[in-house]
């Protein structure tokens, strides 16, 4: 396909993609994630259950599956509920405020079993209490229960272990943890010992707590005298309990429809159900057989309902462990049971919304696994609006500097990138509407950064141009030369940013994945608009005046010619990078990391209240209501005129108590402050982020993961495409990024979010760029420098580029400078890393990783030869390939240089007016065979590296120098003449 | 975090081999390994000796790491060094 066509073809496409494009924005919703519009986000991780002794990912599916009808249920609009891991689910209620609530309805289990009470109930050992209840029973039930958990717990801890007839709900026994003094329930009934401890920093058994153990066969069962699924460890330690024997009549899996309605006799709300064919059965069999013992035991002649009842027998409705209904079964009503075909019902205490929400969570069925909150997160919709704001104002800024960037430094080859830009911008607005990718804070930050990956493809290919037409070539010849030899750099480069993007999708936590994807995808259409787009516009203005114009183009002399001797110059710069390190490691020891809560478990909340606080108050206030940790905890008022005048933030483990292994959430917290001091908005007045120790802890290790994983596939990647050998600077200089960073942020005691592991792995990826970039332009000069030694052609190398990677390095520097500045406090903490990381990822690029090269290269026997060779010949290295001809240049008719220049003392950088082609190469044996010119703009010459792999020399003696030195003069002098 | 700072420490000596003659053996590659290897090892000998947990650091555990570090680095080039003369006399 000609050029022509070919331009007019990628145009015509993006006319007609911009055209969906707009289509897509204007009748797409744009999808916002939880921190932009406010909500709720839970994470759980799933825990093993009698029914489901492992979790397999069919019942995480599973479990999802309920999640998201109990979500339905509960009339959440577009919930975002999704695997974590292997055993984590992800929730994300949008505008659920009410967070307690959510976490009521999603994670509770609801293993429903129906039991024949008196048949089952194992009697405390007390005087005036029958010992056989179903033959000599007592019409108050009650009089069978212990006073407290505790007491029950250790009365059925005595029991052997039976399995009658295999009903036992749990494979094995059942454990419990408690406060060694007060008794109060610390943790279970878990079928794992281990899992009492789960939800504790160590995962051990916490000083001062005890483990009891129910046997198989024996269960345990709350009879509290309001029974709710919200019932408190506390209230639950308290309340009076049955001991029965673990032989159910029937379970949840055999009733059907269950509705809330209301009682026809007491007008008091009620759940009613109905039964499985199987269930219907079992439920008039386990009926008739209490009805019939009922019989049998009462006196002769009771024939009255009103007196059968004080005989009648009960039935227990057994809802996760707790007792919510014990009916009598009448036998003078129902002598044969009672048919299941009318249903049955469950009543107690019930409120309205406590039997909707029972009725909904039994009509979507029992959790298969038992799932322990990890962590909680509300955003109100106020600070999400803030966070949008913010956020898209530092996007507009951001674009904005860039743009001023490209047409300040490149005119009309900058207009095109902007153009570029403009359309990259649309295009990547349209997929995120389209897909739709859920926006996030993180994940703007990611979609900023690939403003800067566009902008630095761009940057590329036109310094490329630059080069091209400086040499000589026409400006048409030198686009199409500048895309040509660009393309390979940029796809590298572009290829590592979405291993990187990758790998953080699928290691890292929540937040972090929101950013990979948006900078994955952005890398690739940015690959598009950048390169295909760009270069169809100029090739299309091929004729066009200003293109002919080398200053329209900001392509006229170069007034900046680097000329540092950067090989030679490396020890200093190594010195530099050894001391910060140093420092770092001292720091790290000494002060280590100001870890986030992310990492390290606890909470953090947001409250605008109605009436002025002063942080002594808030803390009483919590103090009063029983919020564990009040006391450490950093409260502090904080200024923010959009949430408004009383806005205060509370940091500490205030949602969770040290060792409990309960899920303990924000709810206290909430409730205290909006009793004393009332929230602004109600439940939008309320932002808080809890998280449990293990979550943190899975955190540090998917970070850890991701970055080792990265370091893996990049090394991997750089060995293929350029050859072993380059792998191992990049891989040294990405460390070294990564440590100055972590030293950094050790020094300042800036706080570690799970937004730094983000922005620490984007430093990979930019730091690896900039190197990838430097060692292409390396692998490129090495064929067309067949005598130079490898140093020079690293020096050569990383002249040639040094303008790229400052241009780029500033423009990304300006990003983050502008996301420090206007993106907020979770983006101020990623820009921070980032601008550090840049910094150094350029820095490390020119003066770590390619100086390590050079020192791995030059040991190289043909490297090594070549060296010997030129300072044999010239009585130095001349830090540059093009300076080797000096040594005949210098031969005419004057002596040339004899003392070794130290190349590092040449000036940096030095100004030249008119830099002109660069002169050809000529050293090494003059037997006609070394005339091939070296500058970068002639024909790449592939030649084989001299095989004479000669040994290092070893160090000439006086006598040889003095020969070695007179040999060199005769040659020069004969050099001269022939000239 | 005693790990990541021994590392640290091993990187940083690492960085002033550059002043030495290049006799390392694998080069300066292998002066890496040489530094990395002996401050973790030297690092972790101390802590495990100190009886002192992987997070609890100070001072100390910088300093114990610069030991291992100079025997890393001493131990590859001695390796280097009679690389060469074994080389030298084939």
């Amino acid at each position: 396909m000609g050029g022509r066509r070919r331009n007019v073809l990628v145009i015509g496409l993006v006319l007609g993609l911009l055209s969906a494009s707009a289509i897509v924005i204007a009748s797409k919703p744009t999808v916002l994630g939880l921190d932009l519009r406010g909500g709720t986000q839970l994470i759980y991780q799933a825990r093993p259950t009698p029914q489901t002794p492992q979790v397999t990912p069919e019942a995480i599916d599973r479990a999802i599956n309920i999640i998201r009808t109990r979500t339905d249920k509960f009339g959440v609009s577009e919930p975002e509920i999704s695997r974590l891991g292997a055993t984590g689910i992800q929730v994300g209620l949008p505008d659920v405020q009410n967070a307690q609530q959510a976490i009521d309805q999603i994670g509770t289990t609801a293993q429903l079993y129906f039991y024949d009470l008196e048949a089952n109930i194992i009697p405390p050992d007390k005087p005036g209490v029958p010992k056989d209840p179903a033959t000599s029973p007592d019409p108050n039930p009650s009089i069978y229960t212990l006073p407290n958990l505790y007491e029950a717990v250790k009365f059925a801890s005595k029991r052997e272990p039976e399995c009658v007839q295999n009903q036992c709900t749990t494979s094995g026994p059942t454990f419990y943890l408690f406060n060694k003094k007060s008794h109060e329930l610390r943790a279970g009934p878990a079928e794992r010992r281990k899992d009492l401890f789960f939800n504790t920093a160590s995962e051990r058994q916490p000083p001062g707590t005890e483990v009891l153990t129910v046997p198989q066969g024996t269960v345990v069962a709350t009879a509290a005298a309001s029974p709710s699924l919200d019932l408190t460890p506390a209230e639950i330690s308290d309340s009076p309990q049955f001991v029965l024997t673990d032989r159910p009549a029937l379970g949840g899996t055999e009733i059907k429809d269950p509705q809330q309605q209301f009682d026809p006799t007491t007008n008091q709300p009620n759940v009613t159900f109905e039964f499985t064919d199987a269930g219907r059965v079992a439920f008039q069999d386990v009926t008739r057989t209490i009805a019939q013992r009922g019989n049998a035991t009462a006196p002769p002649g009771t024939f009255s309902a009103q007196a059968a009842d004080q005989y009648s027998q009960h039935f227990a409705i057994v809802l996760d462990n707790q007792v919510f209904s014990n009916p009598i079964i009448n036998f003078a009503e129902n002598p044969d049971g009672i048919d299941g075909r009318t249903g049955a019902q469950i009543s107690g205490n019930f409120d309205i919304d406590s039997a909707q929400d029972l009725a909904t969570i039994l009509q979507t069925g029992a959790l298969p696994v038992k799932l322990a909150l990890e962590s909680q997160s509300t955003v109100s919709a106020t600070l999400g609006q803030q966070a949008l704001d913010q956020g898209l104002l530092a996007g507009a800024i951001g674009f904005l500097c860039v743009v001023i960037f490209l047409l300040l430094f490149y005119r009309l080859l900058g207009a095109v990138a902007v153009l570029g830009l403009m359309v990259y911008g649309v295009f990547f607005f349209a997929l995120v509407k389209l897909i739709p990718i859920t926006l996030t804070l993180p994940g703007i930050a990611g979609l900023i950064l690939t403003i800067g990956v566009a902008a630095d493809a761009n940057i590329v290919i036109f310094e490329r141009i630059k080069e091209e037409a400086r040499a000589g070539r026409s400006m048409l010849s030198a686009i199409a030369q500048g895309y040509r030899r660009g393309i390979a750099t940029i796809i590298d480069a572009n290829v590592l940013i979405m291993f990187t993007a990758f790998i953080l999708f699928v290691l890292a936590t929540a937040g972090v994945k929101g950013f990979a994807f948006t900078l994955g995808i952005g890398t690739l259409v940015s690959l598009f608009t950048a390169v295909l787009f760009t270069q169809a516009v100029l090739g299309s203005l091929g004729r066009s005046k200003l293109l002919h114009s080398a200053r329209a183009l900001g392509a006229g002399p170069q007034r900046v010619r680097w000329r540092f001797d950067f090989s030679g110059a490396s020890r200093w710069f190594f010195s530099v990078s050894g001391l910060i390190l140093a420092v770092g490691a001292i720091a790290l020891a000494t002060k280590q990391l100001n870890l986030g809560i992310d990492f390290t478990s606890g909470a953090k909340v947001t409250a605008s209240l109605k009436r002025a606080a002063s942080v002594d108050d808030v803390r009483r206030t919590l103090d009063r209501a029983g919020v564990p940790n009040v006391s450490s905890a950093e409260i502090q008022t904080v200024s923010n005129p959009k949430l408004g005048p009383n806005v205060i933030e509370i940091q500490g483990k205030i949602g969770e108590e040290e060792g409990s292994g309960d899920e303990q959430t924000l709810g206290p917290v909430k409730t205290a402050l909006e009793r004393e001091f009332g929230l602004r908005g109600g439940a939008s007045g309320f932002s808080g982020t809890n998280v449990g120790p293990t979550f943190g802890a899975q955190v540090a290790r998917s970070a850890m993961i991701a970055i080792l994983f990265s370091l893996l596939v990049i090394s991997a990647y750089v060995a293929i495409r350029f050859e072993p050998k380059y792998a191992i600077p990049v891989i040294i200089a990405l460390v070294h990024d990564i440590l100055i960073t972590a030293g950094v942020y050790s020094l300042t005691g800036r706080e570690v979010t799970s937004g730094t592991v983000a922005a620490f792995l984007t430093i990979l990826g930019y730091s690896m760029y900039d190197t990838v970039i430097v060692f292409d332009r390396v692998r490129e000069n090495v064929p067309r420098m067949p005598r130079a030694a490898f140093s020079q052609i690293a020096n050569r190398s990383v002249s040639e580029v040094l303008t790229r990677s400052l241009i780029t390095g500033l423009s990304t520097v300006f990003l983050v400078t502008v996301l420090y500045i206007f993106g907020g406090a979770t983006l101020q903490d990623f820009a921070f890393a980032m601008m550090v990381g840049v910094l150094s990822g350029a820095y490390s690029s020119i003066f770590i990783a390619t100086p390590v090269l050079t020192h791995w290269k030059e040991r190289e026997p043909a490297y090594r030869a070549r060296r010997a060779r030129l300072i044999e010949e010239m009585g130095r290295l001349p830090t540059f390939p093009e300076d080797n001809v000096v040594a005949r240049v210098g031969a005419d008719g004057e002596p040339p240089p004899t003392a070794p220049a130290p190349s590092r003392a040449e000036p940096a950088p030095s100004r030249v007016e008119q830099p002109g082609p660069r002169e050809p190469v000529e050293t090494g044996p003059r037997d006609g065979s070394d005339g091939a010119p070296e500058g970068p703009r002639a024909p790449a010459e592939p030649e084989p590296l001299p095989a004479a792999a000669a040994p290092e020399p070893a160090p000439p003696t006086r006598s040889e120098r003095q020969r070695k030195r007179r040999s060199q003069q005769r040659r020069r002098r004969k050099h001269g003449r022939n000239r | 975090v005693a790990l990541v700072v021994w590392f640290t420490v091993g990187l940083a000596l690492w960085h002033f081999t550059v002043f030495l003659p290049d006799r390392f053996w694998a080069g300066i590659v292998g002066a890496l390994l040489g530094a990395v290897t002996g401050a973790m090892l030297s690092g972790g000998i101390a802590q495990v000796l100190s009886g002192r947990t992987i997070g609890d650091t100070d001072m100390g555990t910088v300093v114990v790491a610069i030991p291992g570090t100079v025997v890393g680095l001493a131990a590859i080039y001695a390796l280097g060094v009679r690389r060469e003369r074994l080389a030298a006399s084939d």
